[in-house]
């Protein structure tokens, strides 16, 4: 700290330069990026420099790097399983049926003898891909419904608490069964469904924000300033919203992941012979005599879409607390 | 003090630390603070926030969370209370020393209703039937100055105002006849025509009972009038104390005269240019090895970077920790060669009579 | 008064804004509503700063706020260079708020931590980027520099600077437009005694460097009397006292207004007011009391008092107008 710092009041730290001006994209992106960054700057033991960011200094941890690396996997997995040097996941007789896991079959083979790794291995393209949309979907309409709801209140506002309300108390399994009966249970559908399910518990968490954010000040300063209801929505609530909101991708997708395997077991997942999901592979090997005598069928698809489910929570849980910033540091 | 003191202090702290481990570095909340309370006196400790006086007297109370460290000697009528916190000794805060906070409603459960607050420490502490204990509680809040106290007992705190609140804990604070009681901001959360009859009250009842009491505030006019002696707090030590009269209006440390003079005044006349401190308060994790408050001090000469000035003279006395002190030939000095300078050895800009700009 | 009236307007060619019979509602459930703001007038002058003194409750931020609007106007007139601010809606609205800006009490609140500093202070040339003209690197850092935060700090965010520096930011944001009213609701209240005369000593070279005129909202009459030509004193959503600083605090005429100036605890006080004690219990303002409003603690309360609401009047030939049917005549005096 020099005198200089002192006897001005300014933060003890050393000056970044002024950002050279950016259009409104490029600078987004650069948000962005330093938030990227800032997540893995802040994974390095902290240096001594006591003139850095205090929020760079909490530590994400090894922990949840390891689920980091775990969902990588996946979905690299997940992306590239017909490219994968893996047998054909839907070939009957492979190996023997309910053969336990050797050197040829690593997870041991099914009833029907197909290989149960590269089952695994394609099902997760249908588990995360059902996951992940379903919770883009969640977040895509029940954050907007939930920001517009919460910043303008009123009438608007009942409506869509009304809304949702109805869809929390609607049973979910009726709901999902109702749809994937009357319509195909292609994958769109099967996602949507989820999707759904998700709107109104994550509309109610941007709402409940929301609500938060908009009696602050700063909010109050933006409309002096003369700024539209877009405008606040979008720079002011949005950006702060979008955070404990951003953490529950995660957790959401882990909660759709299982709500997939949930709808496989009554036989309500995405439909087709060439159409594996952990969730329907599960189902596969839920015979009594499967659980008896050939536990690998199961076990694998079950321990596998276990680990995903931990890495996604704690994952999310672990942004949750990590952007969870003080809002001073005196 | 004019008056002869009692032998004996009822509250004698000596060389108070208190270190708070924090991610960014250790936090040195409280710096080696020493003072004596007597029988039926008031010490204001008046500071900023960060000064310290909080901690202080959470410290006192045994209040702090687990993490923070301490060491120092804190004696209440010859007996060692940091001892006694540690053997939780049952029937002694809350007894003999009592607190009142800033907010109320942190000390109020809002569920239930005053009067069975109030009776509940009776009869913990001295167990008094729950009969004994209500009545007991009516005429507390009739002390403390509620009005309709017996309609009061029966209302949950969310009824009542917040200087009405704040009787409430006070009546909770006298119930057990204290010896001591810390008052932690207790007139901050509410109006000032109210804050006027709280410490009108406080005042009253220290005399009428021979209570001790400590009054935290960052307020120098809530000081000023309501207290025998003085500490000022700065960066968690104390820089001076010494009894009211004197503090106010013959002090020694550059602090205690700058604060004074950047706070407008009732008496100034319109539009009446202030004084304010330059700079913000030092920081508490590695501060350096100088007087804390030389970098915004127009005072500071060479000698006030080189080291922690220590209080001067004797506990009870007017004490203050500063080599070039304000009013004295060595401050005079030190002013006019830092003016004739146009900076202090810190290097703050020194012009005219004030300070640099803030 | 606590009452209503008009005499305190001022028939002048260059007052900027008149607040008339202004009254604010809230809702508060079952068909109950606050009376946060009832008929409360006066008018402030180009270049004045006004200052709007009472305790929690008695409506002085609800007044900037429902000036401003972001609350609600249940009746009444805002007239701002001839226009009545409360008739203005949508885009009309939003065309004249560049020029009524304001600074809020809670600086850490009032600026969004996900933001840049330098992005907050712009936000306002931002929006009216195309209306306004170009807005450029040097005017930020004209600001930054104006309100003393060094521009090479623009890139943080506000949780790296102290509460003092945040309503520096905060200001700078406020002036970004070249507003002619400031309003200041509180804006020393929530900062540290030392940086208090900081922020104080600040707003006043601001008002001289932009030719602003102030509305400063505030329950600290030591602070009100520093940086205010004309103060209204309110007590319970109705104007109570209202007349130029010195008159004020020189001869205060109101019951309540002598209260307030006996209440406040002084370092070295040379002044002593001597009035009667009022209670601690402050009405309710779903109910207020009938007539004068303050008569429930008023120390010179009469039958009258329940049953009139008193009406402003002139007090001698200057500029102090009070509402209260026992004003009081004794001058302070000088201890």
């Amino acid at each position: 700290m020099t005198a200089d710092d002192r006897k001005t009041g300014n933060p003890t730290a050393s000056g970044e330069g002024p950002v050279p001006r950016k259009g409104r994209a490029s600078r987004e992106r650069l948000l962005w990026r330093f938030r990227i960054l800032r997540l893995v700057r802040s994974s390095r033991v902290p240096d001594d420099d006591p003139t850095e960011d205090a929020a760079v200094r909490r530590r994400l941890g090894f922990s949840f790097w390891l689920a980091v690396a775990w969902l990588l996997i996946m979905a690299f997995v997940a992306a590239f399983a017909p490219m994968l040097p893996v047998a054909d996941p839907t070939k009957v007789a492979f190996g023997g049926p309910r053969e336990p896991p050797s050197a040829d079959a690593w997870f041991g083979t099914d009833a029907l003898g197909r290989d149960v790794f590269s089952r695994t291995v394609h099902g997760a393209r249908i588990s995360l891909a059902v996951g992940g949309f379903a919770i883009v979907f969640g977040m895509v309409v029940g954050g907007s419904l939930g920001i517009v709801a919460g910043y303008f209140r009123g009438r608007l506002d009942q409506a869509v608490g009304f809304a949702f309300f109805v869809l929390l108390s609607f049973p979910s399994l009726v709901l999902a069964i109702l749809i994937t009966a009357t319509l195909d249970r292609s994958l769109l559908v099967v996602s949507l469904t989820i999707g759904i399910l998700a709107v109104a518990p994550v509309g109610l968490l941007a709402r409940a924000s929301t609500l938060v954010f908009a009696e602050r000040e700063f909010v109050a300063a933006a409309r002096v300033l003369g700024a539209r209801h877009g405008r606040i929505i979008v720079r002011e609530l949005l950006p702060n919203v979008v955070i404990p909101m951003g953490a529950l991708t995660l957790l959401g997708m882990a909660i759709a992941v299982v709500a997939e395997g949930s709808l496989a077991f009554l036989g309500l997942s995405v439909a087709g012979e060439d159409a594996i999901s952990w969730g329907k592979m599960i189902v596969d090997g839920a015979g009594l005599r499967d659980l008896q005598n050939a536990t690998h069928v199961t076990m694998f698809p079950v321990v596998v879409m276990f680990l995903t489910v931990l890495s996604l929570n704690f994952a999310g849980d672990r942004i949750r607390q990590y952007f969870d910033v003080k809002e001073l540091a005196f | 003090m004019a008056d002869l003191a009692p032998s004996a202090p009822l509250l004698s702290v000596r060389d108070l630390h208190v270190q708070f481990p924090t991610e960014r570095g250790t936090v040195n909340a409280v710096n080696g603070v020493s003072f004596d309370l007597y029988e039926g006196k008031t010490l204001a400790i008046v500071g900023e926030s960060g000064s310290g006086k909080s901690v202080t007297a959470k410290t006192l109370m045994n209040l702090l969370p687990r993490t923070a460290q301490v060491s120092g000697e804190v004696t209440y009528d010859g007996r060692d209370v940091r001892a006694l916190a540690a053997e939780k000794v049952k029937h002694f805060f809350g007894v003999q020393m009592t607190m009142v906070f800033q907010d109320p409603m942190t000390s109020l459960n809002p569920v239930k209703k005053v009067g069975e607050q109030i009776a509940e420490t009776l009869r913990y502490h001295l167990g008094r039937s729950r009969s004994e204990a209500l009545e007991e509680a009516v005429e507390l809040l009739d002390v403390v100055g509620m009005p309709e106290p017996a309609r009061r007992v029966s209302q949950y705190p969310h009824e009542l105002s917040g200087g009405l609140r704040q009787r409430v804990v006070i009546a909770m604070a006298l119930a057990c006849q204290p010896r001591l009681l810390i008052a932690d901001e207790p007139t901050t959360a509410v109006d000032v025509t109210v804050q006027k009859h709280l410490l009108d009250l406080l005042d009253e009842l220290r005399r009428n009972r021979g209570m001790s009491m400590i009054l935290i505030t960052h307020d120098l006019g809530v000081a000023h009038g309501r207290a025998d002696d003085v500490a000022v707090m700065y960066a968690g030590r104390v820089v001076e104390t010494a009894d009211a009269r004197t503090l106010f209006f013959d002090m020694r440390h550059p602090y205690t005269e700058a604060l004074l003079r950047s706070i407008p005044r009732i008496d100034d006349p319109v539009h009446h240019r202030l004084d304010p401190i330059p700079g913000r308060p030092p920081e508490l994790i590695d501060p350096p090895d100088e007087c804390a408050f030389a970098p915004r001090c127009i005072y500071a000469q060479s000698d006030c970077l080189g080291g922690v000035p220590e209080l001067s003279g004797l506990v009870g006395l007017h004490r203050f920790a500063c080599l070039h002190p304000t009013g004295t030939e060595r401050g005079m000095a030190a002013m006019s060669s830092n003016r004739a300078a146009g900076a202090t050895a810190a290097g703050l800009p020194v012009t005219g009579s004030g300070g640099g700009s803030g | 008064m606590a009452g209503t009236g008009h005499a305190q307007l001022r028939d002048r060619d260059d007052v900027l804004l008149r607040v008339k019979d202004l009254v604010v509602h809230f809702p508060a459930g079952r068909r109950r509503v606050v009376h946060a703001v009832s008929e409360v007038t006066f008018d402030v002058v180009s270049g004045e700063t006004l200052g709007i003194v009472g305790e929690s409750g008695c409506g002085k931020s609800t007044v900037a706020r429902a000036i401003i609007r972001l609350v609600d106007i249940t009746a009444g007139e805002v007239l701002y260079e001839g226009r009545d601010l409360a008739r203005l809606e949508g885009e009309d609205l939003r065309r004249v708020r560049p020029q009524v800006q304001m600074i809020f009490q809670d600086p850490i609140s009032s600026l969004n931590p996900r933001r840049r500093v330098r992005d907050v202070i712009a936000e306002g040339l931002a929006v009216w980027g195309d209306d306004i003209g170009s807005w450029s690197r040097d005017r930020i850092d004209e600001l930054m520099d104006a309100v003393g935060v060094e521009a090479r700090y623009g890139a943080r965010r506000p949780h790296e600077f102290s509460g003092g520096q945040c309503q520096r930011i905060g200001i700078a944001r406020a002036l970004a437009l070249d507003p002619k009213v400031l309003i200041c609701d509180e804006p020393v209240s929530a900062l540290d005694v030392s940086i208090q005369a900081q922020i104080l000593n600040l707003m006043q070279d601001m008002k001289r460097r932009y030719g602003l005129t102030v509305l400063f909202i505030s329950h600290d009459l030591s602070v009100v009397k520093n940086v205010s030509d004309r103060i209204v004193v309110m007590y319970l959503g109705k104007v109570c006292e209202i007349g130029s600083t010195a008159e004020i605090y020189s001869r205060p005429a109101h019951p309540y207004t002598r209260a307030l100036l006996a209440s406040i605890p002084e370092p070295a006080p040379t002044v002593e007011v001597s009035e009667g004690g009022i209670g601690d219990e402050l009405p309710s303002a779903t109910d207020p009391p009938s007539g004068c409003r303050f008569h429930t603690r008023c120390p010179r309360a009469t039958d009258v008092c329940g049953e009139v609401e008193p009406v402003t009047e002139q007090v001698g030939d200057a500029d102090h107008y009070v509402a209260c049917h026992h004003p009081a005549a004794v001058e302070i005096s000088p201890r």
